[in-house]
């Protein structure tokens, strides 16, 4: 193992593109440094592999499968010597009446979106415990809260995703680890794709706000959990939505 | 020696849980009656070994350990 980098470590599933892609662009410009996956890279992947040589590194890989998950989590702690910051990005949106959905969509949601956080979160809360400090942020969502029609598989690996973090936070909070979900709103980003322009204009006029969300208001919020700042908030499911569930 | 290291890792992870300890003996149990480890310290102590030497006898064995003996003897046979 190289000499552990001075820089906050922060690990980002999924973060080549849409939200995730917002939240390590947040937390490369606050100088952590900052390794993704997903399964295939994109041209920000290459513009940020150039910009931040020493702090930017991405592997390809699909952390549903576990040998994945494990060995982008081992090829950071073997690069960097740390985790500081796990931030469970990755997911999929599968949708469709469920009378109607197959057996492989279900697979791929619930794949990614549940056994991929947690083959990821198991073996980060490792080298986390071992250290006696880090923080956790799942990337869950209103549709885990309140309901969608046509999105009860993603919906029902989001609610999961937040009684992962309540369980979380009280089996690692006494060992100085933190663990939140945070639950984005409707956004301008690949994941509201299943909805077409007269319904995201609807969303745009029920938000208090006026506005569909966008990265930069999710990513913000990441960043206070995973900070040094946030000394006594874990367990919590932290709605960023405009006031539109409010 | 990787046996010795690990003994070092063990005395550190108990100092740092506050656990009382005597001379940790190869049948002194992990648990009732020995350490009185609970699982988060079990899993704590899984981590700090794979952390310090690479692997560990709690997620890589078919068996778990349940002495202080039984965790040497994964790096003893390594």
């Amino acid at each position: 193992m190289t000499a552990p980098i001075e820089a906050r470590v922060a690990l980002v599933t999924g973060g080549s593109r849409g939200l995730g892609a917002g939240i390590v662009e947040d937390l490369l410009a606050q100088g952590y440094a900052v390794a993704t996956c997903s399964r295939s890279r994109t041209d920000q992947v290459e513009v940020w592999e150039k910009e931040f040589p020493d702090r930017f590194s991405f592997l390809s890989a699909d952390v549903s499968v576990e040998a994945d998950a494990t060995r982008y989590v081992k090829d950071v702690v073997q690069r960097w010597g740390r985790i500081d910051v796990l931030v469970n990005n990755a997911g999929v949106a599968g949708e469709g009446m469920i009378a109607l959905t197959d057996d492989g969509l279900i697979d791929r949601v619930v794949d990614l979106n549940i056994k991929g956080t947690l083959y990821v979160t198991r073996a980060a809360s490792r080298t986390m415990l071992a250290r006696r400090s880090g923080a956790i942020v799942n990337i869950s969502s209103v549709v885990g809260l309140s309901g969608y029609r046509g999105l009860s598989v993603y919906s029902a690996t989001k609610a999961a995703l937040d009684g992962m973090t309540r369980s979380l936070a009280r089996e690692l909070g006494s060992r100085g680890i933190t663990v939140n979900s945070v639950a984005p709103g409707y956004l301008r980003t690949e994941m509201s794709h299943g909805l077409d322009e007269d319904q995201l204009k609807q969303i745009e006029r029920r938000t208090p706000l006026g506005r569909l969300g966008d990265a930069q208001d999710v990513a913000r919020v990441v960043s206070f959990l995973v900070s040094p700042d946030n000394k006594f908030m874990t367990g919590q499911v932290l709605v960023v939505d405009g006031g539109l569930s409010s | 020696m990787t046996v010795d290291r690990a003994r070092a890792v063990i005395v550190e992870f108990l100092q740092r849980a506050n656990k009382e300890y005597g001379e940790l003996t190869d049948d002194l149990s992990l648990y009732g009656g020995g350490l009185e480890l609970d699982s988060l310290e079990a899993a704590e102590l899984s981590a700090l070994l794979e952390d310090e030497l690479g692997s560990d006898p709690f997620s890589t064995s078919d068996v778990l350990p349940e002495t202080v003996g039984e965790v040497l003897a994964f790096y003893d046979a390594a």
